[in-house]
């Protein structure tokens, strides 16, 4: 079963970007979430990397990972409700619990557990988008000429993850199908099992990259795909959300505060880095193609004699 | 030499001399005193049993060994002029390229386009010379349209190719070829021979090829090397070559010649045309039909096994699909069926899902006991100690029905590639017998993968065994048990089939499109079908043992 969040290979703005100019959008959305603790700058840019993923084309990917990341959302709210007894609104006494002690759920905790749940949901959502539509095979060409020994050993791991876990697969059936009566297959021989193919596996990989020519110290091509005209898009738009950003955490934009009571500012400021990060998530727009109609060519005219 | 020249063919293309090789830490050597020379152009098929040095030699040529591997070596190994001894693979690389058996671990892009432009990039050819390159290749392999397809949605024929044009994106003088048929169906296996045989002859590439099923590509190739212990057995001609495996290696003849030897016909065919010109020389007509063999009444006791209107749904790369689609299926007891079909035609998966691995999403699904061995013997092998997989009376009697008794105190890596898959079929029966009585359906996926004659022939007595309800196998004495199992193999292998099988089921996108006695289905199409069968197109007549009795006119 292939991930839902593996690279298909599609044609659009973000997926034809240059690596630089797509690590630099994406990653300029996770910047603000990081920056930010307020629900709604984080809301805002959880948005903008679904509405980047849907538009590009992502939307198994967007989905999976909205699936996983508001999940964690709510596993975080629900841990953090239950060992932070902070804040004056308390919505229920639990009473005495082994290890957690006296447990109140308040209002603030959990409303900081979101924030926090929001801000890695929205990381989520943003690898995930970088994931399905960022071909890594343009990343690893990118670093290799910096840094070609780790460009060697992510190309080896990046083929290897999909083998082992094709491996893996295969080792559970197999171990499915054991007859009753043979000795049942434990974690670790399965685990020593599985490492011990996976070597096997890392060494026909390396032969592979060995016979393709991977050593060799010959001079590394220009690549005819390195840029794109969308580039100058994405950049601009990671410079225009970095920038509102920094002005807006200034200006005070950033402004929530949890305990002891729920304060979450809606100022103008914070209103706009709200807006301007929604915004961005239109950067991988692309406008459809239009046909011109044909218009009737203008021959000469037939004069009347 | 100048570069000029060697593109004119003025050097081979290989040139080995006086060669031993060893692995490190072995205790004989692979290679023994080898000494080949390929002229440009030329097409050579590299045979030989297993273990015998053909990937090795293989290897050795493209610069693996002992680069990669390691281990002693002595001797000359020259590949278009290169010293493969001191240059390396990734040297190598604009000289020769090299295909190995398993398709999914020589990939390492994301991208088909990206893999196959990967060798330019590291040699620094210029962008535009990549593309055209990538193109061009890509046109010559009929796979333009896979470009823009992620290497993870490909199927194995697919991937196979892809591999391939990676390797010729350089345009090698030389390319070599490790049983790159051995997972694929007749039908892409024939292709890639024949699309081998056609760069061969455009492009001028030389072919060495290692193959065990000698019948698929004998016809394609100017001559054969034949490998025994790590040296050379035989360099000739093909048609030489016959004459001399059925003197020195008779499990190396095809079954073509096979038919001619037993029916005393000379000279032995090369292939399927060379035998219709013989036998049209030789004024031999075989009868237009031959009385079909009488097959068991299949309603002559309760299926063992048995599907009705069965529909298996499962996600494949991007999507879910339906692999399985409506099949109706009957198994009875001691009945040998060769499950056949292309590749992603669904016999896997019916397998798996009667032995419970998928659950179908509509029909109805019938089995009394099933044990499967699936495509790779070693999933099964997790411990150091055979009696430690087998433990118990349960296991013993499991390992006494395939005839490994004797072999409980041993490592199973200490195992020949045949025991180990005997041992993997105990576990799969160890406590799916009631004292020493067989499952009632034992089923094998794909047991035949990289198995030389020999080894298929041991496999061959132990379905006969299984489905008998005995097992008398090799250096192990005979087994009894009562009841007679229903043995189902899927298998790509048309002789292998041939030779075990009584019925033959035909899936095509999971569908039941032919079912019925194995001479029939076997001579009833051509990518299905025998050799034997394809020569003398005789419905019912599949086997060399068949065809002779019909050339000597002992069959109406």
């Amino acid at each position: 079963m292939r991930s839902p969040f593996a690279y298909k290979p599609k044609r659009g703005p973000l997926q034809d970007a240059s690596p630089g100019a797509a690590v630099a959008y994406l990653g300029a959305i996770v910047v603000v979430a990081f920056l930010y603790l307020n629900p709604l700058v984080l809301l805002a840019a959880g948005a903008a990397a679904t509405l980047a993923g849907v538009l590009a084309g992502a939307r198994t990917a967007v989905r999976a990972a909205l699936k996983m990341g508001l999940s964690l959302a709510l596993l975080i709210a629900l841990v953090n409700a239950l060992v932070t007894s902070r804040g004056e609104t308390v919505i229920a006494r639990l009473g005495d619990w082994p290890l957690f002690g006296r447990v109140d759920v308040t209002l603030e905790a959990i409303v900081a557990g979101v924030s926090y749940g929001l801000l890695a949901a929205a990381t989520i959502v943003a690898f995930a988008v970088y994931s399905a539509c960022v071909d890594p095979d343009r990343v690893l060409r990118a670093l290799r000429p910096f840094a070609g020994r780790s460009a060697l050993t992510a190309t080896l791991v990046s083929r290897l993850v999909p083998v082992a876990a094709a491996d893996a697969g295969r080792l559970r059936d197999a171990a499915a199908l054991r007859g009753p009566a043979a000795a049942p297959v434990g974690k670790a021989p399965l685990a020593r099992r599985l490492l011990a193919g996976s070597l096997d596996r890392a060494v026909d990989v390396a032969a592979t990259l060995e016979l393709r020519g991977y050593s060799l110290d010959a001079p590394r091509a220009r690549n005819r795909r390195n840029r794109s005209r969308y580039d100058r898009r994405f950049y601009a738009v990671a410079t225009l959300i970095l920038a509102t950003a920094i002005a807006g955490k200034i200006l005070g934009a950033d402004d929530f505060q949890a305990y002891p009571t729920i304060a979450i500012g809606l100022s103008p400021a914070t209103l706009a880095v709200a807006a301007v990060v929604t915004l961005s998530g239109l950067a991988p727009f692309r406008r459809a193609l239009k046909r011109r109609p044909l218009q009737a060519s203008r021959g000469p005219e037939l004069r009347r004699v | 030499m100048s570069e000029l020249a060697i593109r004119r063919g003025a050097a081979p293309a290989l040139a080995v001399r006086g060669l031993d090789y060893t692995y490190p830490r072995a205790s004989k050597p692979a290679l023994v005193d080898v000494s080949l020379e390929i002229a440009p152009g030329e097409f050579v098929l590299l045979a030989g049993r297993s273990a015998s040095g053909k990937s090795t030699l293989l290897k050795a040529a493209c610069g693996l060994v002992p680069h990669f591997h390691g281990g002693e070596i002595e001797g000359e190994v020259r590949v278009a002029e290169l010293d493969a001894l001191e240059a390396g693979p990734g040297e190598l690389a604009a000289a020769v390229g090299y295909l190995a058996q398993d398709p999914e671990t020589q990939v390492v892009s994301t991208t088909v386009a990206a893999e196959i432009e990967l060798p330019l990039e590291m040699r620094g050819d210029a962008s535009g010379d990549r593309a055209r390159a990538v193109e061009e290749v890509a046109l010559a392999l009929a796979i333009p349209h896979l470009l823009d397809r992620a290497v993870d949605t490909l199927s194995g024929g697919e991937l196979q190719r892809v591999a391939l044009a990676a390797a010729l994106v350089t345009r090698p003088r030389l390319i070599l070829l490790d049983e790159p048929t051995s997972q694929l169906d007749p039908v892409a296996g024939d292709e890639l021979i024949w699309l081998l045989r056609r760069l061969n002859e455009e492009w001028g590439v030389a072919v060495l090829l290692a193959e065990h099923r000698l019948e698929r590509c004998l016809a394609a190739a100017d001559r054969v090397v034949a490998m025994e212990g790590g040296g050379i057995g035989f360099d000739g001609a093909p048609g030489d070559f016959l004459s001399w495996s059925h003197g020195n290696d008779p499990a190396l003849t095809t079954p073509a010649a096979r038919l001619f030897s037993l029916a005393g016909l000379d000279p032995l065919p090369v292939g399927v045309r060379d035998a219709r010109q013989t036998l049209r020389g030789t004024g031999i007509a075989p009868p237009p039909h031959i009385a079909s063999r009488r097959v068991p009444d299949p309603r002559s006791s309760d299926p063992v096994l048995e599907t009705k209107n069965l529909w298996v749904e499962l996600d494949r790369g991007e999507e879910m699909r339906d692999v399985l689609r409506g099949i109706d299926l009957e198994v009875r007891p001691g009945e040998r069926i060769a499950l056949m079909g292309r590749n992603g035609a669904g016999k896997s998966t019916l397998l798996q899902t009667a032995a419970g691995l998928h659950e179908p999403v509509a029909g109805k699904l019938s089995v009394d006991s099933i044990a499967l061995l699936t495509q790779n013997p070693s999933d099964y092998l997790v411990r150091e100690r055979v009696g430690d997989e087998l433990p118990e009376d349960e296991g013993v009697a499991a390992l006494r029905a395939v005839g490994l008794e004797h072999a409980v105190d041993a490592d199973p890596r200490d195992l020949s590639g045949g025991e180990r898959q005997r041992l993997a079929l105990a576990i799969a029966l160890a406590g799916r017998m009631e004292g020493e009585q067989l499952p009632a359906v034992v089923a094998l996926d794909e047991p035949t993968r990289g198995m030389d004659r020999a080894r298929k022939d041991d496999l061959v007595a132990l379905i006969r065994g299984l489905a008998g309800g005995s097992v008398a196998f090799v250096d192990s004495e005979a087994t009894k048990a009562t009841r007679p199992a229903a043995v189902v193999v899927a298998t790509h292998d048309v002789e292998f089939a041939s030779a075990f099988a009584e019925r033959v089921v035909l899936l095509g996108e999971g569908v039941v499109i032919a079912d019925g006695p194995m001479e029939e289905i076997l001579s009833g199409g051509w990518y299905f079908a025998t050799e034997v069968a394809r020569v003398l197109d005789v419905p019912g007549v599949v086997t060399p043992e068949q065809g002779a009795a019909v050339l000597r006119g002992e069959l109406e």
